[in-house]
């Protein structure tokens, strides 16, 4: 209780709050503009955080990746483009409900799924990263390294590529990991007789280049076609009827979208389809979906909000994101030296809390933004992206600068922009290269520290009940889909879904 | 096409730097606990290669449409930008953010003006003032260090 409280005294400083309401704003705007989604928005403003103390710098990231993942909604709506990936499942009923000339009771709609969403997804962050954090006390290195294995396994299932190009993409992040000395041996490795490579490739270099950069490129290739705003006159709450038909769905979505954003690597974009899809199954009128079905916004919004507590509660208490701009946030922490793990709750359970009560604030300030500032920030969606785009690269550039003020790490992010823009473009996506950079050292660490423990037999890992059960979870995230895929081929019920 | 070349490369890349890895220092045997340097990036090189021999197999071939001017533009600005960093970071990016503004379609003088000048200078003021970042010497920058 004690920590609970310190976390939200510590959360009640009068500039923090500003610095937090400026940061949702901030948050909100991103994204609304076309290309900026919360994983480059967090990874762009990263380096302005350096300077700060560890609560306000991780509070901010925090609030952007909500913040940016809500506004989504926003474009959803009223111009049927998704400000985020998230929301994609939102313009499906959101913009049918728009061109009916009820923009308002669709962004009330959106608001308010969003708000309940995100509120009870850190309630459970609350409840369960301690809890997590608590079982995760007793575990040695080769549970930690079955673990991390584990969250990288997670990676196949990720992003636009194919689960085999996702691991791959995954694998050349941790060889990325690899570069400078290792930490057992202190043996140089991929240097090149570069000093500054010593001690590795910074994540934020990489990360501002495969997510802002590239993001620029991708952009280039998609500059013609202007959306068109739809017109409302002021956003509506929901209606009685409304909550009597949705409140189901919500409570359902946002179980949904905690639960997913808890496993490792996945994030809203998957909680917000699974939740759309579960709401249209589980709706009384699932033919009006796609129409302009209000459980369908209810759907989508409550679980890719939702998602991102869930998110955070492997990133703090395990050290595994368990999404892509958790990816992020973690490479925060690390850069602010601080450790996630069991023994964040023991030893920085003030920050810890703290964190949960700005997210908790974050989805309550939803309420107002959506109410007064929808009409607003759908129009940031029409800053001209030849505006937009060169300003981002001053930033991306400066920012890849300002952690360790090396020019090194600029050509690095110039670097990692036109390869992330090639890997996407050949169907690899960039987050598991980010994720895989992360938990690299991690991964190479702790099966160091297993072979020392167990004395070189590293079958041993396998004799252990917990390394054994990641293991096996491995084998299921990495084979499943193809012998569910097997099943479906051969049963012709299950293929035609009945 | 791709299906082949993409994978080939990344083997490729793969075999060079596996090659680079064999000329890692060796902890000597009495001294070693646990792995020597090279045998985990090792083993992810060979799990890389393994799995791109299987996505040249298996994966289906992605249909590309060809990557636009505006794309090779904004890639030569950028080189043109890695060079103009070697005199002042902040003159390339300058001439970086109005060539890209240019070249995206932005005609309008106070557009360019606003994205060439307008922008580095602010975000040098806020990261040299707010942030106290010391920026590498430059032609430009020398003007404000003295």
């Amino acid at each position: 209780m004690e920590p609970l409280l310190a976390g939200l005294y510590a959360l009640l400083d009068p500039h923090l709050l500003v610095l937090l309401f400026a940061a949702t704003l901030g948050g909100v705007i991103i994204g609304a503009l076309p290309g900026l989604n919360a994983t480059t928005g967090a990874a762009l403003l990263l380096p302005f955080t350096i300077t700060m103390e560890p609560i306000p710098a991780i509070a901010i990231l925090t609030t952007i990746y909500c913040a940016a993942t809500f506004a989504g909604a926003i474009t959803a709506i009223l111009i049927n483009t998704p400000g985020t990936s998230a929301s994609a499942t939102t313009c499906l009923d959101g913009f049918p409900l728009a061109q009916r000339g009820e923009a308002g009771r669709a962004l009330g709609m959106a608001t308010v799924s969003s708000t309940i969403g995100g509120i009870i997804s850190v309630v459970c962050l609350m409840l369960a990263a301690p809890l997590m954090a608590r079982m995760a006390y007793n575990f040695a290195p080769p549970e930690y390294f079955a673990l991390t294995v584990f969250g990288i396994s997670m990676l196949a299932t990720i992003g636009d590529g194919t689960p085999m190009k996702n691991i791959i993409a995954g694998a050349i992040g941790i060889v990325l990991a690899t570069v400078g000395k290792d930490l057992l041996t202190t043996v140089e490795r991929f240097t090149f007789g570069f000093n500054e490579l010593s001690e590795g490739i910074g994540f934020v270099p990489v990360m501002i280049g495969i997510f802002g950069i590239s993001e620029l490129l991708v952009q280039a290739d998609r500059l013609n076609g202007e959306p068109k705003l739809i017109h409302m006159k002021a956003i509506k709450l929901p209606s009685r009827d409304d909550y009597r038909r949705v409140w189901k769905t919500i409570l359902r979505s946002s179980g949904i979208g905690t639960f997913i954003g808890i496993l490792p690597a996945e994030g809203a974009t998957v909680a917000s389809m699974i939740g759309y899809n579960e709401a249209r199954r589980w709706s009384k009128t699932p033919e009006e979906f796609g129409k302009g079905s209000v459980e369908g916004i209810a759907g989508s919004e409550a679980a890719n909000n939702s998602a991102t507590g869930g998110a955070m509660v492997p990133t703090l208490a395990l050290g595994i994101p368990g999404s892509p701009t958790a990816a992020v946030i973690l490479a925060g922490l690390m850069v602010h030296g601080l450790q996630p793990g069991p023994t964040m709750f023991t030893q920085q359970a003030e920050f810890a809390y703290a964190i949960f009560w700005a997210m908790l604030l974050v989805n309550i300030t939803f309420i107002f933004v959506g109410l007064f500032g929808a009409k607003l920030f759908a129009r940031v969606t029409f800053v001209p992206v030849q505006i937009l785009w060169p300003i981002v690269f001053c930033f991306s550039i400066v920012g890849a600068y300002a952690l360790d003020q090396s020019m090194l790490d600029v050509y690095i992010a110039l670097g990692a922009g036109v390869a992330g823009y090639f890997m996407r473009r050949f169907g690899y996506s960039v987050v598991p290269l980010a994720i895989g950079l992360i938990l690299g050292g991690m991964l190479e660490k702790r099966l160091g520290q297993s072979l020392i423990m167990l004395d070189d037999q590293w079958w041993l890992m396998f004799t252990r009940p917990l390394s054994l059960l990641f293991f096996v979870l491995t084998i299921l995230a990495l084979f499943g889909p193809y012998v569910w895929r097997l099943f479906k081929q051969r049963d012709p019920l299950l293929s035609t879904g009945e | 096409m791709t299906r082949y070349v993409v994978p080939c490369g990344t083997i490729l890349l793969c075999l060079i730097a596996y090659w680079l890895s064999t000329r890692f220092d060796e902890v000597p045997p009495i001294l070693l606990r646990g792995m020597q340097p090279a045998d985990f990036p090792q083993m992810v090189l060979l799990l890389i290669i393994a799995l791109s021999v299987l996505v040249m197999v298996f994966d289906p071939p992605i249909e590309h449409a060809p990557i636009g001017l505006n794309a090779w533009t904004s890639m030569g600005l950028f080189a043109v930008f890695a060079l103009l960093a070697q005199i002042d970071l902040f003159l390339g990016l300058g001439v970086f953010a109005g060539g890209l503004a240019y070249a995206w379609g932005e005609r309008r003088i106070w557009g360019i003006g606003l994205v060439s000048v307008l922008s580095p200078a602010l975000i040098f003021l806020l990261f040299d003032q707010a942030f106290r970042i010391r920026f590498p010497r430059g032609l430009l920058t020398d003007l404000w260090y003295g």
